[in-house]
């Protein structure tokens, strides 16, 4: 089958949805594919690229009878009107609030799936666009805000004076929270991080920032991946905890979003105005009327001397790293419904992960998708108690010596002197052999086999001291002995020589 | 011809040279500069210990059959050992110690039907209780390590024989053995001690069969310890039997190793030596094994990506398994390493106890790949340290890898001491598919986030990187 890519048709939209590197991972599947001309070039892959790894760049009408087209951003009522029978279409779609569009499409057998309704599950991690559109969102919105602020983030002492490191705090601790955390610490920012689910601590205080907590005990966590609703109290107490922060800290970073929800509104007019002027406030949930009461979309709003960064195209202001992650997602999609590797698409519905993305389906709309439970959070919680096994301890006992001594005294009871004698010298070469044998390095053990082994064939020498009989059977019985034990006495000596030859530094 | 040129107090002179010789031979074998010395001490301990003899009062005629002997068996244990593969090395000790079990059960039955001296009273009694016990340790060595043998080389299967009542088995023969024992040691001659000599024989060979039959493949490193162990409680024995101080020190050397190493492997699988012997490893584990849920999807790459990691890695880790010299991928591992160390790529194994199938097994398997030892560390010297390493490389390795030892208590392997590679940045699972290790049990380390599988042949994955990183 023929994968079409089309140019992004979005303003100021620099990403492209296929990257050279996936094409050709994509073709290993099977497929043919056709790029439109200069789709990549502002994400710096040019045609040449796509050339070279087996990718026809064709006029955008050939694009359009492609099988299946990849886009990034939900398609357009333009391009929706140019799509004919038995299309697939793979781009963000947002089902949710995107109504007349699904609509729209719902005719001639077209196939929707949508990048944005990859369930939240384990699974699909490597099929999720919204993730890894995050991470890079909430790496660039820290650089985003360095642009602004006029200091640095790190902390230095100069001869011309101290400079204080930059105060950061982040709200929300999901994929684009932990990802602007990760970037502010190495940018040598102090960072503060807050989420309702208690279970990310972890995560925040390993990539090295502190982790804010309202005293009020009620866990965020939901079945769906997503942190939930909170109640009023917890509200109260949350927002208190802001304001109280907003004066300390030069930057906050909000990241929080409730799935089809109205984003909520965290920091509020009053908030902004206790900052220092010179503060920088980055909003990643503008595109659904933001955290911040003053956001405003796409613009950067001043108040009192606060910046209110409000961009929605922040993965687009890394356009080849975003184009690079968001055609891998492709890959493993388009990898999960072609299971043949024989070019051919099979969507296959019984597929929790496939099921949930398809929005339309041979024509007709099938969003929302029936609810799957996710095992993230429930699996989070399991891992904190993390029950350590410890190995079976070995109680010393007594009885073992007791044992030992007891036998001992039989034995010297009842055994005569030539006996004793013998059994003396056993029990010290036990003792030498443990004492030896410990000493002995782990990496030698099989050399100390073969060797010991060349070494208890010393029984060669209990059969020599009989090869002067004059019993035919008892002479026969010891050649043999003799005989066997000579192959294990050259042959154990011989194979330890050759190990221990082969040991070198 | 009359060689008896030393008279017994010489020869027992120069049978404590000989013993303290052979001491040494195991003290030299503490590091690896000192042991090829230690192997030329053993060498000489043992020499000594033959002309000694061989020119001593015991040995009065039949020279020339002796050396004609020494020499034929010897030509044979050489060509053995030239033509013996590394990996075979397991096959090769346990047909060896059968020969030795062999030897002490000859030179028991001659010590009886052919006496040298007569004893009477308690020493009598004495004497045939050593007769009857070193030839019984010799008879189980020789059928046990027979059986070990071929379930070494793969002739038989490598699973545990379950007969029902296995237990109650191996107790009748024992006590049968203990009854013809009585029968032996009573009898009032050489004649009347045929019989239950003969069907101790017979029982403690069927013994020796049953007890390492029953036993599972993935503790096969024990079982080659115990017997090496056993091997030298017969020399003992035999020592014993012939009044010999020289057979009795080695003996109890050579018994005493086995045994430590029997313990440290056991250790190394959290295994009490009594369970081992009783048998059946993997067979009570199944059940648990296919109760485990869904764990979540393993994440494959592909070689592209494999060499970018290593590429992108400042300190690899590389763990080992028996499937890497199965594969013999350790040839082509040492060439990536020396292609690594002109990167500044800083490369360890880490090695697990059990990782080959005898004790010490990956260490020779790695040395004859040339790679050098003071890069190849122990599991303890490198499980605190997984924080330092990018990068840790699972080739052929299963079970030893496994975190559910320390985090599942359920598990058939809880408590086992395991390489801790999840701790590291990274992790890549060289495997074929997906199947589980000896011990049946699932390995939650394929699931974690930060593990890759990279599926197919080990060896020609490795070439792949090979030829990418030229």
């Amino acid at each position: 089958m023929k994968i079409g890519v089309l140019k992004e048709s979005k303003t100021n939209e620099k990403r492209v949805a296929l990257t050279p590197s996936a094409v050709t991972k994509i073709k290993k599947l099977g497929y043919e594919i056709s790029i439109e001309s200069n789709a990549g070039a502002l994400s710096n892959f040019f045609n040449t690229a796509y050339e070279q790894v087996g990718a026809t760049i064709s006029p955008v009408d050939d694009i359009f009878k492609c099988d299946i087209l990849l886009k990034i951003n939900k398609p357009s009522h333009d391009e929706i009107e140019k799509l004919s029978s038995n299309q697939t279409i793979i781009s963000f779609f947002s089902p949710a609030t995107n109504s007349d569009s699904l609509q729209m499409c719902s005719k001639d057998k077209l196939n929707i799936l949508s990048m944005d309704s990859v369930p939240r599950i384990s699974r699909a991690q490597k099929m999720d666009a919204l993730s890894s559109m995050a991470n890079v969102a909430g790496s660039r919105a820290v650089i985003e805000a360095a642009h602004y602020f006029g200091r640095f983030f790190g902390g230095q002492i100069t001869a011309a004076g101290k400079i204080n490191p930059a105060k950061i705090l982040i709200i929300g601790a999901g994929v684009a929270g932990l990802s602007a955390i990760g970037t502010a610490t190495s940018l040598g920012a102090i960072v503060r991080a807050f989420d309702t689910r208690p279970e990310v601590k972890e995560q925040v205080e390993s990539l090295g920032a502190q982790f804010l907590t309202v005293n009020l005990d009620e866990d965020g966590s939901s079945s769906d991946g997503y942190a939930k609703v909170m109640s009023e109290e917890f509200i109260a107490a949350e927002m208190a905890l802001f304001k109280e922060q907003a004066s300390d800290v030069d930057i906050i970073i909000t990241t929080a979003l409730i799935p089809g929800k109205e984003a909520p509104k965290l920091i509020t007019k009053d908030m902004v105005e206790v900052m220092k002027p010179g503060s920088i406030i980055v909003d990643l949930a503008s595109q659904q009327g933001g955290n911040c009461e003053l956001c405003e979309k796409d613009a950067i709003v001043e108040h009192h001397g606060v910046k209110i960064i409000g961009f929605t195209d922040l993965p687009s202001r890394l356009p080849s790293q975003s184009s690079e992650l968001y055609s891998n997602n492709l890959f493993h999609i388009l990898d999960e419904l072609t299971p043949a590797k024989d070019g051919s698409l099979n969507i296959d519905m019984d597929d929790d992960v496939i099921r949930g993305m398809t929005v339309v389906k041979d024509g007709s709309i099938t969003y929302p998708p029936p609810k799957i439970e996710v095992s993230a959070a429930p699996k989070q919680a399991e891992k904190k108690v993390e029950p350590i096994v410890k190995p079976v301890e070995k109680k010393s006992s007594v009885y073992p010596a007791v044992i030992a001594l007891a036998s001992l005294f039989l034995v010297g009871a009842f055994a005569p002197a030539s006996f004793m004698n013998h059994f003396t010298v056993f029990v010290l070469s036990c003792f030498v052999g443990y004492m030896v044998i410990w000493n002995v390095t782990s990496s030698l053990h099989t050399p100390l086999m073969s060797v010991t082994n060349a070494v208890s064939s010393i029984i060669i020498i209990g059969a020599i001291t009989q090869i002067s009989t004059t019993d035919t059977v008892s002479l026969v019985l010891a050649s043999i002995a003799i005989f066997i034990a000579s192959i294990n006495i050259f042959g154990g000596f011989a194979v330890t020589k050759r190990m221990l030859g082969m040991f070198k530094k | 011809m009359n060689l008896e040129i030393l008279n017994m107090e010489v020869v027992r002179a120069l049978y404590i040279v000989s013993a303290v010789l052979f001491i040494l031979t195991l003290g030299g074998l503490s590091n690896q500069e000192t042991s090829r010395k230690g192997n030329l001490y053993g060498i000489s301990a043992m020499l000594i210990a033959v002309i000694a003899t061989f020119l001593g009062p015991q040995v009065s005629s039949n020279y020339g059959l002796l050396i004609i002997l020494i020499l034929l068996g010897g030509s044979i244990g050489l060509v053995l050992s030239k033509k013996v593969q590394m990996t075979e090395m397991p096959e090769l000790v346990a047909i060896l110690h059968s020969l030795v079990g062999m030897a002490a059960v000859l030179v028991g039955l001659v010590n009886f039907i052919n006496p040298t001296q007569d004893y009477v009273g308690v020493e009598k009694t004495i004497h045939s209780i050593e007769i009857y016990i070193g030839i019984f340790i010799g008879m189980v060595t020789f059928s046990g390590s027979v059986i070990a043998f071929g379930k070494l080389s793969g002739k038989l299967s490598g699973n545990p024989l379950m007969l029902p009542a296995k237990h109650y088995l191996n107790l009748i023969m024992i006590l049968a053995i203990i009854y013809f024992g009585h029968s032996f040691v009573s009898s009032s001659s050489i004649e009347n001690g045929y019989l239950p000599l003969a069907v101790m024989l017979t029982i403690s060979f069927f013994f020796g069969i049953h007890l390492v039959a029953s036993i599972g493949g993935a503790d096969m490193p024990v079982v080659v310890s115990m017997l090496n162990s056993y091997s030298g409680w017969a020399a003992s024995a035999t020592g014993f039997m012939l009044s010999n101080d020289l057979l009795i020190v080695v003996g109890a050397l050579v018994g005493s190793s086995g045994a430590i190493l029997s313990y440290i492997m056991c250790r190394a699988m959290n295994r009490s030596f009594i369970s081992v012997i009783a048998g059946g490893f993997g067979t009570e584990s199944t059940s648990v094994a296919s109760a485990s849920t869904d764990q979540g999807e393993v994440q494959a790459i592909d070689i592209d990506e494999f060499k970018n990691m290593i590429n992108t890695s400042k300190k690899i880790a590389i763990i080992p398994g028996y499937g890497m010299a199965v594969a013999q991928a350790q040839f082509v591992v040492n060439e990536i390493i020396n292609i690594l160390k002109t990167k500044d790529i800083e490369v360890i194994f880490v090695i697990h106890p059990v990782a080959g199938r005898m004790p010490g097994h990956m260490n020779v398997l790695l040395a004859e790949a040339q790679i050098p030892y003071d890069i190849v560390y122990e599991m303890e010297e490198v499980n605190d340290d997984f924080d330092n390493i990018d990068l840790s490389i699972v080739i052929g390795a299963n079970d030893i890898v496994n975190p559910s030892a320390l985090e599942d208590p359920n598990s058939p392997i809880a408590g086992m001491p395991v390489i801790e590679c999840w701790r590291g940045t990274y992790t890549v699972v060289m495997k074929r598919g997906m199947s589980t290790g000896y011990a049946g049990v699932e390995n939650p380390l394929f699931f974690k986030d930060n593990t890759r599988m990279l599926f197919g042949d080990a060896k020609e994955s490795l070439s792949q990187v090979l030829t990418l990183n030229n």
